[in-house]
């Protein structure tokens, strides 16, 4: 234990020891102290331009009017569009809707729509359950993506499909949903990609040279954190496989509401806060257990939440900062840590 | 049981009183419960957990009026930690029962109406509660740590179709 501690203290650690990024650590340090116009590193060896993205997950939207949630993803929306600088783009992580209703989803559509950048985003279980994706499809468009960005290429796919779990029971669409809306539901199984997205990401990547930067971004963790919550992607291993080639790849999450890193292989993965509310760690080791925050105080309707983001050099290294809406994060946590 | 009571009295100087009870009891104490009984004992159980999971998740709307459910943010009941109570809690600045936190949980982020505490839906709220934190020590005062482990398999959980809709339509 103290061993994986200790290597994940390193790792964390060293962020001012790599000469490559400290030009970003000092971006990093001028924007939290509001100094804007900051040097700004070369173009990298692989062709990377330095530019910052931010994540926005989760947001769990009710059909009530003046919902709290509502206004916790306006606040993230304004959050974002004052960073400075401002991202190029921003990714939503899943689970815009709570019950996947296409007035949620148009709800959420039209908060995210006064973000004042781009907006690439891949559905979660509560997103798409109720009419499997038709409305979700209708209002954001295709779930499964990619697209190249100042020299690194970004995946977006769609993690949270099961198996057939309705029609021989004879479930409705609303029976259907309300057992995908449930955590710890025994009845769904894992999700996962399935078939057809792991040969189109075969297909997407097969011309990339080995060195090209890869984010991938799905709603649940490409690696196997606990099954039973579907904190996992079922799929993940053959994921891992296709995406081996690279020297590095991130790996980008929602769907635990809570923050988190992994690191296997070549691929290092972070999770997103959600907008709605914090999960309670699951009751497993974490291998880097200085990434988990605080505990929420329920008397404060925001704590546990927020938006992240993350600036990566040329080099393709990135700083990864929590953005919380309260205070909730440990010291260590607290100036972002490198993956 | 009988035969070590009786082996106590005698080798322990029982005061006078007591130990007449002790040598009435066996004579008026009721037979073993027979299996029979025992299984309605644990049928009752299972109806009261069962009751729990449902009320957990959703399937009494007075609970809220925002469509939150107990399971959105306690998925297995996790980090409710019924074994460290009663405990101090500062919302209240006191030390309370379990119930009182069930109540508050309510009241608080789902906006809803707090449960009679006496009422045997808040006994269900504990026996799931309680079901699913089994085995782990009782110590009240403090929740050092967020989630307590939960006794559960992957895929597995407490068998039971969910009918927690939710009020949200
Ligand atoms: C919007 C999220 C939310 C909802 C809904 C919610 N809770 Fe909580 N609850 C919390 C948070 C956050 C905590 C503090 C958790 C922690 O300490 O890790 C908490 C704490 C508790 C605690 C005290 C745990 C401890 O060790 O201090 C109990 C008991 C509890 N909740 C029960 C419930 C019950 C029962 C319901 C449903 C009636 C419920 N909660 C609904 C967020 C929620
Ligand atoms: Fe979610
Ligand atoms: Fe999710």
């Amino acid at each position: 234990m103290s061993e994986i501690e200790n290597k994940g203290r390193r790792d964390f650690l060293s962020i001012a020891g790599k000469a490559g990024l400290t030009t970003l650590v000092a971006q990093a340090v001028g924007i939290n102290l509001g100094v804007v116009d900051v040097v700004r590193a070369q173009t990298g060896k692989r062709g990377v331009e330095p530019f910052r993205f931010a994540i926005i997950s989760d947001a769990h939207l009710y059909s009530f009017d003046n919902h709290k949630f509502d206004q916790q993803l306006i606040d993230a929306v304004n959050k974002v569009n004052n960073m400075t600088p401002k991202p190029d783009f921003v990714l939503f992580g899943g689970d815009v809707a709570q019950n996947g209703t296409e007035d949620q989803l148009a709800k959420g559509k039209e908060i995210l729509s006064k973000l004042e950048m781009p907006m690439k985003i891949i559905p979660g279980e509560h997103d798409w359950y109720l009419d499997m994706g038709a409305a979700w499809r209708g209002l954001f468009g295709d779930e499964t993506w990619s697209f190249d960005h100042k020299g690194v290429h970004f995946i977006g796919m769609n993690s949270i499909l099961v198996n057939d779990f309705w029609t021989e029971p004879g479930l409705t669409d609303l029976e259907r949903m309300t057992v995908m809306e449930m955590l710890e539901s025994p009845i769904p199984g894992p999700w996962g990609v399935h078939d057809k997205q792991l040969e189109w990401l075969a297909q997407d990547v097969r011309d990339l040279a080995p060195d090209t930067p890869v984010v991938i971004f799905t709603h649940s963790p490409l690696w196997d954190y606990y099954p039973r919550w579907n904190f996992q992607t079922s799929d993940a291993p053959e994921i891992r496989e296709i995406l081996s080639k690279f020297d590095n790849v991130m790996s980008y999450h929602g769907h635990v509401h809570q923050t988190l890193y992994n690191r296997i292989g070549n691929m290092s993965s972070v999770a997103a806060l959600s907008t709605s509310w914090p999960w309670p760690y699951p009751p497993v080791a974490l291998a880097y257990p200085e990434t988990q925050m605080n505990r929420a105080d329920p008397s404060i309707a925001t704590d546990g939440q927020g938006v992240q983001v993350i600036d990566l050099s040329g080099e393709f290294e990135g700083i990864v900062q929590y953005k919380p809406f309260e205070d909730s994060l440990t010291p260590f946590m607290q100036d972002g840590f490198k993956v | 049981m009988r035969k070590s009571i009786s082996k106590f009295g005698g080798v322990l100087a029982v005061p006078a009183v007591l130990a007449a009870i002790v040598a009435a009891g066996p004579s008026s104490a009721r037979a073993p419960y027979t299996e029979e009984e025992l299984q309605q004992q644990m049928d009752s159980l299972v109806e009261s957990v069962s009751l729990g999971y449902d009320l957990w998740h959703g399937s009494k709307p007075e609970m809220t009026t925002n469509g939150l459910a107990c399971g959105n943010c306690h998925p297995d009941t996790a980090a409710s930690n019924p074994q460290t109570f009663p405990k101090y809690m500062p919302m209240f600045g006191k030390v309370v029962p379990f119930r009182d936190m069930v109540n508050w949980c309510i009241e608080t982020p789902q906006l809803g109406q707090a449960l009679d505490v006496n009422s045997p839906e808040m006994t269900a709220m504990e026996a799931y509660a309680f079901k699913l934190h089994r085995g782990l020590p009782i110590e009240p005062g403090l929740a050092s740590r967020q989630t307590s482990s939960i006794p559960v398999e992957s895929g597995k959980g407490f068998p039971h179709v969910p009918t927690g809709l939710g009020v949200d339509k």
